[in-house]
């Protein structure tokens, strides 16, 4: 009997979420009490396919429960796209009045599913995979430093890539590109031989070869070209499978991390150089 | 049938061979022990092996269903596990109950449920029932322990399902616990053992007593040894039935705002204070009176002090 080490209302919290996973995205490769993968030290409560990403749910009415760290850990080492969600009842969520625990699960990427007295079933946090997964509190440390304006349209791409990481990876390139042709046009302002109407590869190159810039060949410019090279190639992988799912999750991931690490120092380029940039991204 | 005494063979299993017991009572786990275990085994592995008995092409579960869920839970390939033979039924049980008695204390209602399957199977091999002394010896359970289990066993279906309900929640949660039920038990058995006929029905002052509880009127547990204590001050403090069941009955009323501590404080604290002072106050007298019979009158300065004293103060309060 599936769930039957569960207590009589966590088995109804589990009868009810499952059946409402199952609606959502179909019967096939639905699962309960199975292990999601060998190397994985958790076996959800149960679990769903929708395309290549496994939908695992842990049903308890302990908030945060220990296995989900567990989970999470394991999971990142994993080579399958698998979103988390909790499924507890309606009154357990209710009773974490300062929403610490349920704050907690956001933030490390977890959806939460609860299921009130009449077993109607309520989406609390949709979740995406956890290698997608970028929170709120990584974004900010990670753009801490850069201008207002740079900030704004990190959030925006970050927004974007919660829901479709390719297009918020994107999103992050754009705004390294208008980054290079912000400069490109500073140091033309200064009478430099740059042309910023050029292809963003060509400027990177233009300001490359710029003397001045030597210094910047490194981390800086170099990174720059390399970031601009490849983000648009990661973005359009194909994910045909789980495998290639996952994989092209976590470049994006680590692209985004790429993009806000490259702006900070195309930002200290423009700051030793004192160019002032104008930065708008198309 | 093997004997549980003989060592059992040491095996890796793998945790989807394994059921539980259905000898074992559906069990009430703390989620945050649960956690700490998970945590544990995640970190050490299964130290200690869980014990289980061979049936058919599966291993029934005798020891360790905690251990046993983690290992499930965390994926693990293999859990280690002594392999004993298959025990009987009552041994079974027994097993369980010592396990439990002695090291992983099962809620009292666990036991409470398990106490009559144990005492008809007993029966069943020996002719008569165990008495509280023979029942005490074979599970492993104290008699107080014992006398504990059988007031959630005599609760009345639907308060055991109020009370399994309450277990279940997140402790957050949890408004009644065993120990409320246990406490509330004891002393309505003591009021409806004098009082009965000028009361309510039992349910009915269950349910005031709960929603009193609920509401914060009745404000702990031990207040009901002082309903005890109301119904038992027509012995002790020779007050009238009459004024005793009106104090219970004021209790017992849902629609009361009165509490158990307010009630008590008001008409029988102070009556309880004085019987108190008295039987000190009589065995000091008797004490005195038997030194002086006795001739022994060589007493400690401390204590010729404190006679002193309580004389001094004696004095001023009767002068008054």
């Amino acid at each position: 009997m599936p769930f039957d080490t569960l207590n009589l209302r966590l088995q109804a919290v589990a009868a009810a979420s499952f059946g409402h996973c199952k609606a959502r995205y179909g019967t096939a490769g639905a699962k309960a009490e199975c292990e999601i993968d060998k190397d994985i030290g958790w076996k959800p409560t149960f679990h769903v396919k929708s395309g290549v990403k496994i939908i695992a749910v842990e049903v308890d009415d302990n908030l945060y429960p220990e296995i989900l760290k567990i989970a999470a850990h394991d999971i990142g080492k994993s080579e399958k796209p698998i979103v988390v969600y909790q499924a507890c009842s309606l009154e357990a969520f209710m009773l974490d009045k300062k929403q610490t625990q349920i704050n907690k699960l956001k933030k490390d990427g977890f959806g939460i599913i609860t299921v009130d007295d009449q077993n109607n079933v309520t989406i609390q946090n949709v979740a995406v995979p956890l290698v997608q997964h970028i929170s709120e509190d990584d974004l900010d440390r990670e753009i801490k430093g850069l201008t207002q304006k740079i900030k704004v349209a990190f959030r925006a791409a970050h927004t974007t890539y919660a829901s479709d990481a390719g297009q918020g990876l994107q999103l992050s390139g754009q705004i390294i590109e208008a980054l290079v042709i912000g400069i490109a046009k500073a140091m033309k302002k200064k009478g430099l031989a740059i042309n910023p109407n050029r292809a963003v590869a060509d400027v990177i190159d233009d300001i490359y070869a710029e003397t001045t810039f030597a210094k910047y060949r490194g981390a800086g410019l170099g990174g720059a070209r390399d970031f601009i090279k490849e983000f648009r190639n990661i973005a359009s992988h194909p994910s045909g499978n789980a495998k290639l799912a996952a994989l092209k999750l976590k470049k994006c991931k680590a692209g985004f991390f790429d993009a806000t690490k490259l702006a900070k120092k195309l930002r200290d380029i423009a700051k030793k150089e004192n160019l002032s940039i104008q930065f708008h991204v198309v | 049938m093997g004997s549980l005494r003989e060592p059992g063979r040491l095996r890796e299993i793998a945790p989807e061979k394994i059921r539980r017991n259905p000898e074992n009572p559906r069990l009430f786990f703390r989620a945050e022990e649960m956690d700490t275990l998970l945590a544990s085994i995640k970190r050490y592995g299964v130290q200690v092996p869980i014990t289980v008995y061979a049936e058919g092409d599966h291993f029934v579960l005798i020891d360790g269903e905690r251990r046993w869920r983690c290992a499930t839970k965390l994926n693990f390939r293999s859990i280690p596990a002594l392999v004993q033979t298959k025990p009987s039924p009552l041994d079974n049980l027994l097993l369980m109950f010592n396990i439990h008695a002695l090291r992983e204390q099962w809620d009292y209602l666990t036991i409470a449920k398990k106490l009559p399957v144990v005492i008809d199977r007993f029966e069943e091999e020996n002719g008569i029932p165990p008495n509280e002394i023979e029942l005490s010896e074979i599970t492993g359970l104290t008699r107080g322990q014992i006398r504990r289990c059988r007031y959630l066993l005599d609760l009345p279906q639907g308060y055991r399902e109020i009370l399994e309900n309450e277990l279940e929640l997140p402790k957050k949660a949890q408004k009644l616990s065993e120990d409320f039920f246990i406490e509330m038990e004891r002393s309505l058995k003591t009021v409806y053992s004098r009082l009965s006929d000028s009361l309510p029905p039992l349910n009915a002052a269950r349910d005031a007593l709960i929603d009193k509880f609920r509401d914060g009127k009745i404000k702990a547990v031990t207040d009901f040894r002082m309903l005890s204590k109301i119904a038992t001050s027509i012995e002790n403090l020779d007050v009238r039935e009459s004024k005793a069941a009106q104090a219970i009955k004021e209790i017992l009323d849902r629609h009361s705002r009165s509490g158990i501590s307010e009630v008590y404080a008001e008409h029988f604290e102070v009556r309880y204070d004085e019987r108190k002072v008295r039987l000190n106050v009589d065995s000091i007298y008797e004490y005195l009176n038997w030194s002086i019979e006795q001739n022994e009158l060589h007493f400690g300065e401390n204590l010729i002090d404190r006679l002193r004293e309580l004389r001094d103060i004696i004095d001023q309060l009767l002068d008054d």
